[in-house]
């Protein structure tokens, strides 16, 4: 035990030769009999050896050999430093079980050509799932589309900085505003698709296209165009997700100070430039928040395309969650479908990265 | 029979005093000239099962489905001795959807289990949640059931695969499979020579039609057509004539025939283009029209497909659609359209027909005939790579999904004693009297026998014989036709359904040149697809599932 370690020692470690001698045997034994059961199993896998061997439970319960007896080596060999180790080391194993083991799985898949209607099941294809995804129009549109998504949010952040500032003013029935403003957030988004894609907007019986009907404006189409149908399928996303962006920046305005506006008042700033020059730079590190975590969101958007349009017109309302959707349940890629969707998180993880980055240089100056 | 066209049945049956008549009519024709024996028995069975609950009695409950079951088993009874199971547990996956399918099972071989001695576990999973589960076990090797119920497209997936278990003879004696319509004899059911599956169900597609649009004078003198259209020609030809005039029952503009123009739908929307496709290259002397046996190139390039997508671009290029219609799916198409007033012809399965009497939003009533599929006046023979004009026309319904069966699993091969049992359970579900009552009460399937065509016993149950002959007479004469298009049970099938849904609104929204180009799309699509699932195997299976 060292002296500058100022953690309180319960006990002195006068740890045996034998009992280290004993932790450091059960580690290395039982890390070998993983690494033999990895190696059978992947020999089974490989058809070099037949044992039997049905599932890859085996190697499971290896590992979990191993990880008791790496947690219990730690306390026979370093005593009460071990015993610390232990508030640590079942988490980290715990981790690395349930997100390295099938990340690196994943990207196993990704690099695989497996079609569940294959009968020779996954075979390893290198680089060529990279290659198809390069020469896949759909996805390429699909991404293209995403920017547009993604560019949607611009508005849809004006819109709910107005309903913020709104719900933050002294107004008649602010609570029943807010909670109502609310609501489209609690609700599903295939709710939603079916309440708004499916009903309010259906072309024939619509109470829309009734009321346009009525006023001699003939029968809207609200998917025909494939414009059209992505500023509709835009309109019911940003319904359901404005509430989101809505109440942070509530609540970043209601945590702004009351005396600074009065302060900008006092030096005769106009309503606007009250806006503009202090409201407006207090709100940019809430705004950058809400845009981030709702460019997120956006990134994931599936389930109203699904449900409403299925990517069509022709691919126009496509998003890359939908069509890796298409590509892994209904055409059993599985191979394929993973690639996609590790190629998207990549992209979603560099994209994301740079625009904290931007966002942070942005944000800065004005805090 | 699925739980909507029950509830036709139901509404259109016969009062209490047409049922006593109907009853009387029965006693004395079983009195006068039936021959007491084997036949009278049946006879009386059949009766018997069919009053169980009674038409408009209300929905059969679990107490019912064992009634049934207990009737139902003397053909288990003649092979297989009393406790002879005892101390064999099965495990059983299907359905539960709409608490049907399992639910009726389950019933069905209570008395089943209690004579043999056998246990049944079951795996009940909604039918979303089917698909992948059945794909991922056979992927993975997983398979943990031994008596599984099934589409016959999946045939190809686990037949071919070896995962099944062959039919024993006396099962075939037992469910009297020559009893099944045409299309569901072999080749469906089997693989390479050998039988897997007991049939339970049957599905086609059928044309339904507004006859009102044939009667409307103003209608009529712009189409100048009184009799509804056979051929594709003319549906196309009615489609675009009868665009600016008036619905005769809603007011609002005329439509003709109404293609789901959002045809992206899991691979079943695919479907509706084959409606049109199969009267131009399901030629009678080809039992091939998707791919070619030889060397599974597609066919859907070649003309006769690609003047099915013309057709549809041809209609979207005359406005002769609907507003919106590109995002119509066959859901809508059907159910929100159709029924709801707008256009005048679809093609689509069975239910449309009784939902346009019972469903609260349909309005046309009984202004609805069926046929069919339609024709056409030209068919394109691969073979020769000519058209050809076969006098009055070539028709090839599209026998769209092949219903449901019941499979053995290899998982019961190695013991005997097992294998008899499941195959035992299995027939006595897919048995000849049981299916009877299964086609006429709420079961989720359809009438798959030619014994189920037989009118007098339905009228005889309280049925009313007029809808049962105009609703079930189409389908029959679909199930029964001689140049029928049937499913190819290979592996994937909807895979190559799925991505050319892709392709075609591709090519409907004008991303493609042509219909040519459109169509050549999906070929290049569903070349990729066969190379990686195996062009050597898909061959294999394909020709197996022709029957070559």
């Amino acid at each position: 035990m060292s002296t500058s370690d100022r953690l309180h020692v319960v006990t002195a470690d006068d740890l045996p030769p034998s009992r280290v001698a004993f932790g450091r045997t059960i580690i290395w034994a039982s890390g070998l009999l993983l690494l033999l059961s990895f190696a059978l199993q992947t020999a089974q896998a490989l058809h070099w050896v037949d044992l039997g061997l049905t599932t890859w439970r085996p190697t499971l319960y290896a590992y979990l050999v191993w990880a008791v007896c790496l947690c219990w080596g730690q306390v026979l060999m370093r005593g009460e430093q071990g015993k610390r180790v232990l508030f640590v080391l079942p988490a980290v194993l715990f981790v690395v079980s349930l997100t390295v083991f099938p990340l690196l799985f994943g990207i196993l898949i990704a690099l695989s050509d497996w079609n569940l209607s294959n009968p020779d099941g996954r075979k390893f294809n290198g680089t060529a799932n990279i290659v198809r995804m390069w020469n896949d129009p759909f996805y390429w549109n699909a991404l293209g589309n995403m920017v547009w998504y993604c560019l949607a949010i611009v508005v849809e952040y004006a819109i709910a900085f107005g309903l913020a500032l709104m719900l933050n003013a002294q107004i008649r029935a602010r609570k029943f505003f807010r909670v109502a403003f609310l609501l489209p957030l609690m609700l599903s988004p295939v709710a939603v698709s079916w309440m708004v894609g499916k009903s309010i907007l259906d072309v024939r019986l619509g109470p829309i296209a009734q009321l346009s009907q009525w006023l001699g404006l003939g029968q809207p189409s609200f998917f025909g165009d494939p414009v059209v149908a992505m500023l509709t399928i835009m309109a019911m996303d940003a319904w359901t997700f404005i509430p989101f962006m809505m109440i942070m920046l509530l609540a970043g305005l209601q945590a702004i100070p009351q005396e600074v506006q009065e302060a900008a008042r006092v030096d005769g700033a106009s309503g606007w430039r009250g806006f503009w020059e202090v409201t407006f730079p207090l709100m940019l590190p809430v705004s950058v928040t809400a845009i981030l975590i709702r460019v997120i969101f956006k990134l994931k958007l599936a389930d109203i395309v699904i449900t409403v349009t299925s990517g069509g017109p022709g691919g126009a309302t496509d998003t890359v969650t939908s069509f890796i959707y298409r590509e892994y349940r209904d055409r059993s890629n599985v191979g394929y479908g993973t690639l996609l969707a590790m190629v998207y998180l990549v992209i979603i993880i560099v994209a994301m990265t740079v625009l904290m980055k931007v966002a942070d240089r942005f944000v800065r100056p004005r805090t | 029979m699925k739980t909507h066209l029950f509830d036709l049945a139901v509404r259109a049956a016969m009062s209490r005093r047409r049922l006593l008549q109907g009853a009387a009519s029965l006693g004395a024709l079983s009195a006068m000239g039936m021959p007491k024996g084997a036949l009278a028995q049946d006879a009386d069975l059949r009766a018997q099962i069919l009053a169980i609950p009674g038409v408009g009695a209300g929905s059969p409950t679990d107490q019912h489905f064992q009634q049934v079951g207990e009737l139902c088993l003397g053909p288990t009874k003649a092979n297989v001795a009393e406790g002879e199971f005892a101390g064999v547990e099965l495990t059983f996956m299907g359905l539960n959807n709409q608490n049907l399918h399992n639910i009726l099972f389950r019933g069905f071989l209570k008395p089943w289990e209690d004579y043999t001695g056998a246990k049944i576990n079951w795996i009940d999973l909604a039918q979303a949640d089917y698909n992948p589960r059945l794909q991922q076990a056979i992927a993975t090797g997983t398979v943990d059931f031994d008596i599984v119920e099934m589409g016959a497209p999946f045939e190809g997936d686990t037949a071919g695969r070896g995962l099944l278990d062959e039919m024993p003879d006396w099962v075939k004696e037992q469910i009297d499979m020559a009893d099944y319509v045409a299309y569901l004899q072999p080749p469906v059911g089997t693989w390479d020579g050998k039988t897997y599956r007991i049939t339970i169900d049957g599905d086609c597609h059928t044309f339904a039609y507004r006859t009102d649009y044939l009667s409307d004078p103003g209608i009529s003198g712009a189409t100048g057509m009184t009799e509804a259209p056979t051929t594709w020609q003319q549906v196309n030809d009615f489609s675009k004539k009868v665009v600016g005039q008036t619905d005769p029952l809603t007011g609002s503009p005329a439509f003709g025939f109404l293609d789901p123009l959002k045809y992206q739908w899991g691979g079943f929307g695919f479907y509706f283009l084959e409606d049109r496709a199969t009267a131009y290259v399901k030629h009678p002397d080809d039992p091939a029209w998707l791919f070619d046996p030889d060397t599974m190139k597609p066919r859907v390039n070649n003309p006769g497909w690609v003047q099915a997508i013309q057709d549809v671009m041809d209609l979207m290029a005359a406005n002769a659609y609907p507003p919106d219609q590109v995002n119509a799916d066959p859901n809508a198409t059907a159910f929100s359209q159709f029924l709801g007033g707008t256009g005048s012809m679809l093609t689509w399965w069975g239910d449309v027909g009784s939902n346009a009497r019972t469903s609260d939003t349909s309005v046309v009533g009984d202004v609805v005939g069926f046929s069919i599929n339609p024709g056409s006046d030209r068919v394109y023979n691969h073979a020769a790579g000519a058209w050809e004009e076969p006098e009055g026309a070539n028709f090839a319904p599209n026998l769209a999904y092949l219903g449901w069966g019941v499979y053995v699993t290899n998982r019961v091969s190695g013991d005997e004693k097992k294998r008899k049992a499941a195959w035992s359970a299995a027939a006595h579900l897919g048995g000849k009297d049981i299916s009877l009552w299964m086609a006429a009460y709420p079961s989720g399937f359809q009438p798959y026998r030619n014994s189920h065509f037989n009118f007098d016993e339905w009228e005889a149950a309280g049925y009313d014989r007029a809808y049962i002959e105009d609703y079930l007479g189409s389908n029959q004469e679909s199930y029964n036709h001689p140049n029928a298009a049937i499913e190819p049970r290979i592996p994937g099938i909807f895979q190559y359904y799925s991505i050319a849904e892709d392709e075609l609104v591709k090519g409907l929204s004008g991303q493609y040149g042509s219909a040519q180009e459109t169509a050549d799309a999906i070929a290049a699509a569903w070349e990729g697809i066969t190379d990686q699932i195996g062009r050597d195997n898909q061959i294999k299976l394909y020709k197996a599932s022709l029957g070559m």
